[in-house]
């Protein structure tokens, strides 16, 4: 700190100076444990939730915070939870180790596992953030100590990424108290040797993409049981396990969850499958309609859902509990949105048209173009919305273009407008462009006639480039897999749940040991690496991100019976 | 015969979960940063900055005033919040000496950076006028990476990196690890001269 300023005008210096004078009398006067605050514990965990989570203090201040002493930071930026995470078991990311700070762990003595070591001092990298490898338990009063002062209970000092919080005794105590209570006891669903599954289907599923969900699903169950089997040999044997391979192996069990009937009733279907037999997360699923109504119910229930097969998913920034492929429809939207943000040659004042078919689908899409064309600054466009037999009269449509003369027209609609659109696009100038949903249209959008393909531009949300890993992330032969024509209209059920079982989840059951929280479930999986995808160019993770391919191509069809598919984006436009 | 090929495939899947699992687990002597000097070609691309307006990199690094390089992503933990500390401290001292000095972080998260994302990181840091955060391509912003000597092939691996350029020859002060902001200042000041 450096009191050597000139003037002690600026807020920021008098902070400095309230904090050397905090730092002062903290020092003298601290000796006792902070006294546990007269509240009752829903308080605590909420007023304590916020300071872990926001970094606002119950005044609803900030929290004031140092980092290497000095740089001072406003917690509202980053609080607790951006580096021990949720669940509070900590992190592991850019070579340092964040270690856990719940009560469970703070409270007994800890072996911390050493920050990134040395990596040889190869451009520039060294060791930065190098830990104390060993402590005695914490208990409340050396606690405060540690947060107020970057001390353990033997007095060695925290490296600089741990900031220092001047917390007054109060506030202290909350904090505490809230550490204490976090991930305190295990989620439902899951003991030491078992973790229970569900699976949601909805009755508008077909029989056909039912089994497509299914066999993955069971085969992965099955496959775990298996290897609890192996592992179970191994320790008869006579063999030690690793630390790691004592929690990789545990049986597992898949519930079905049908919901039937209207999806105002689905919460309280759900609420009875949970109460009877609770499961550790919801592995999958599949609907035709609006996902929310599972959304919602796992969100109040703080229940994991990993990638469900819906075209429909919740778009939110807070959602916390659902793992999504991507955004569904809304993305392919979006998509339309960022390549003609991007267009050099497209003037301002061009009216663009967005005509929509009244349905699910057509309005999920207009909805993720108009939401994005808004992010970006620019005017609403002329939205029309018809029934399906208004698309397929040639006179009404015809109306409509002579009315708006549209320079670029969105049509989020069926493959029954396919068959008109030769004679529409005629009507056009020349400079026209058209969009279409490959999802929306299915296997006919391979079938746009010819002589329109140069105006024609086609979401594909998914992967273009031949795929050459694996099939199912085990030792499969590396064949590449090519995308063409012939895959529109393909859901690609069981690819992606195969996929996402074998890669994402697996991996993350594995990594949360016997933290058997939800939390930290969500907590391990979102600290993955970015995941080459058989369906998607790149599946990437971080915290709070629930829409882990990012991607939609803009593509137009080359000639002939069997079309190639041309790119005319990037995987993802910014 | 049956208890054998058990074991082996079983030999193989443990070796594959402790590889993904563990983590390196050496370590050396405290350090605070290190410190070098060096000069970057810097390719000719063009980004996008938190207002979604395209920027040319290369008009970036010209002229007098010091340019401070790092990278991070909106979503990142740990050192991305601790690099951002140190930028608006930065800030923060410089409006009080009323030097000049332009800050650019370039994601690489670039997927899922949108502008809209990276302007509200910025705003949740109160960062000033006079930093801005890039996206681009993923193509294009492995090639800044590369071009600053630091790629990384995800960004669950990255590190603590500033590069100061200095106006006078364009080379590139780099400043590995995390510095207090008095080191990160006087960084700056041995740059401009004084
Ligand atoms: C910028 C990242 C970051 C933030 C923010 C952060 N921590 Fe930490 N914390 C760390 C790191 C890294 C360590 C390990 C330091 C070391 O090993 O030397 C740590 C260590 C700790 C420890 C000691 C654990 C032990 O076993 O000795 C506790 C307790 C702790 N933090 C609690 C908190 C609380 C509570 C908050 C919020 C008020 C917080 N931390 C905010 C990164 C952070």
């Amino acid at each position: 700190m450096n009191l050597s300023y000139p003037t002690l005008k600026t807020p920021l210096l008098m902070i400095e100076l309230f904090t050397l004078l905090f730092f002062l009398s903290a020092t003298s006067l601290f000796a006792a444990a902070p006294p546990p605050p007269n509240l009752p514990q829903g308080e605590i965990m909420r007023l304590g939730e916020r300071m872990y989570r926001e970094g606002v203090l119950p005044s609803g201040a900030p929290m004031p915070a140092f980092i290497r002493g000095d740089v001072e930071v406003d917690s509202t930026a980053f609080s607790c939870s951006s580096c021990h995470l949720r669940a509070g078991l900590g992190s592991f990311e850019g070579g340092v180790i964040t270690p856990p700070t719940t009560g469970n762990k703070l409270y007994k003595p800890y072996i911390r596992p050493p920050s990134l070591g040395v990596i040889a001092d190869r451009d520039g990298r060294d060791v930065y953030a190098k830990t104390v490898l060993e402590r005695p338990p914490y208990n409340r009063e050396t606690l405060a100590t540690a947060l107020r002062f970057g001390t353990d209970p033997t007095g060695h000092s925290f490296n600089d990424v741990m900031p220092r919080y001047p917390l007054a005794d109060n506030d202290m105590s909350i904090l505490i108290n809230y550490l204490e209570l976090l991930s305190k006891e295990p989620s439902p669903g899951a003991s030491k040797d078992e973790f229970r599954f569900a699976t949601i289907i909805t009755d508008d599923v077909s029989q056909e993409d039912r089994q497509a969900l299914l066999r993955p699903l069971q085969q992965f169950i099955a496959q775990k049981n298996q290897q609890l089997g192996m592992y179970n040999d191994f320790i008869k044997f006579g063999y030690t396990p690793t630390a790691e391979m004592k929690y990789a192996f545990r049986r597992a069990s898949l519930d079905i969850w049908e919901l039937k009937g209207p999806p105002t009733t689905w919460q309280k279907q759900l609420a009875a499958y949970n109460n009877n037999k609770p499961v550790f997360a919801v592995l999958g699923g599949i609907s035709n309609s609006d996902w929310r109504p599972i959304h919602d119910f796992c969100e109040a229930e703080r229940l994991p859902c990993l990638f469900p097969i819906t075209d429909f998913p919740v778009i939110s920034e807070t959602g916390w509990y659902t793992y999504y492929f991507n955004k569904g429809f809304a993305q392919e939207g979006e998509a339309v949105a960022r390549y003609l943000n991007r267009m050099e040659n497209l003037s301002a004042d061009t009216p663009i048209i967005q005509i929509v078919q009244d349905s699910p689908a057509g309005r999920a899409l207009a909805a993720g173009f108009d939401k994005n064309w808004n992010e970006v600054g620019r005017p609403a466009v002329t939205t029309i919305t018809l029934t399906a037999s208004q698309l397929v009269d040639p006179a009404a449509l015809a109306k409509i273009l002579t009315k708006h003369k549209p320079g670029v027209l969105l049509f989020w609609t069926e493959a029954g407008l396919l068959q008109n659109l030769p004679a529409l696009i005629a009507r056009l100038p020349a400079t026209e462009m058209v969009f279409v949903s490959s999802s929306y249209l299915g296997r006919q959008t391979a079938n746009i006639a010819e002589n329109i393909r140069n105006k024609v531009f086609i979401t594909f949300p998914y992967r273009l480039n031949p795929y050459v890993g694996t099939k199912t992330g085990g030792f499969d032969a590396k064949i590449p897999i090519l995308t063409g024509a012939k895959d529109f209209g393909d859901r690609r059920i069981a690819s992606r749940t195969t996929a996402m079982l074998q890669q994402a989840t697996l991996q993350g059951l594995n990594m949360i040991y016997d933290n058997l929280y939800r939390d930290h479930l969500f907590d391990v999986m979102s600290m993955q690496m970015d995941l080459v995808m058989r369906d998607y160019e790149r599946f990437s993770f971080g915290p709070g991100q629930r829409y882990v391919s990012k991607g939609c191509y803009i593509i137009q069809l080359g000639p002939g019976e069997n079309p190639t598919l041309l790119p005319r984006s990037e995987w993802v436009v910014q | 015969m049956r208890v054998t090929l058990k074991t082996i495939v079983l030999f193989l899947l443990l070796a594959l979960v402790s590889a993904t699992l563990s983590a390196n687990s050496a370590h050396a002597a405290n350090k605070s940063y290190k410190r070098t000097v060096e000069k970057y070609t810097i390719p000719d691309i063009v980004l996008v900055n938190q207002d979604g307006k395209k920027v040319r990199l290369q008009s970036l690094f010209t002229g007098d005033t010091p340019v401070i390089v790092d990278f991070i992503y909106g979503t990142c933990t740990t050192i991305c919040p601790v690099l951002s500390a140190g930028f608006v401290n930065l800030q923060g001292k410089l409006a009080v000496t009323g030097q000049k000095v332009r800050l650019v972080s370039i994601t690489i998260d670039p997927e899922n950076d949108t502008p809209k994302i990276m302007k509200e990181y910025l705003k949740r840091y109160r960062a000033k006028p006079g930093w801005d955060f890039l996206t681009g391509s993923r193509t294009d912003i492995d090639s800044v990476m590369r071009a600053f000597n630091a790629y990384i092939p995800d960004k669950m691996s990255h590190y603590p990196l500033n590069m100061i350029r200095n106006p006078k020859d364009g080379s590139w002060v780099r400043l590995f690890g995390i510095m207090s902001s008095r080191e990160f200042l006087e960084e700056y000041q041995s740059v401009v001269g004084k």
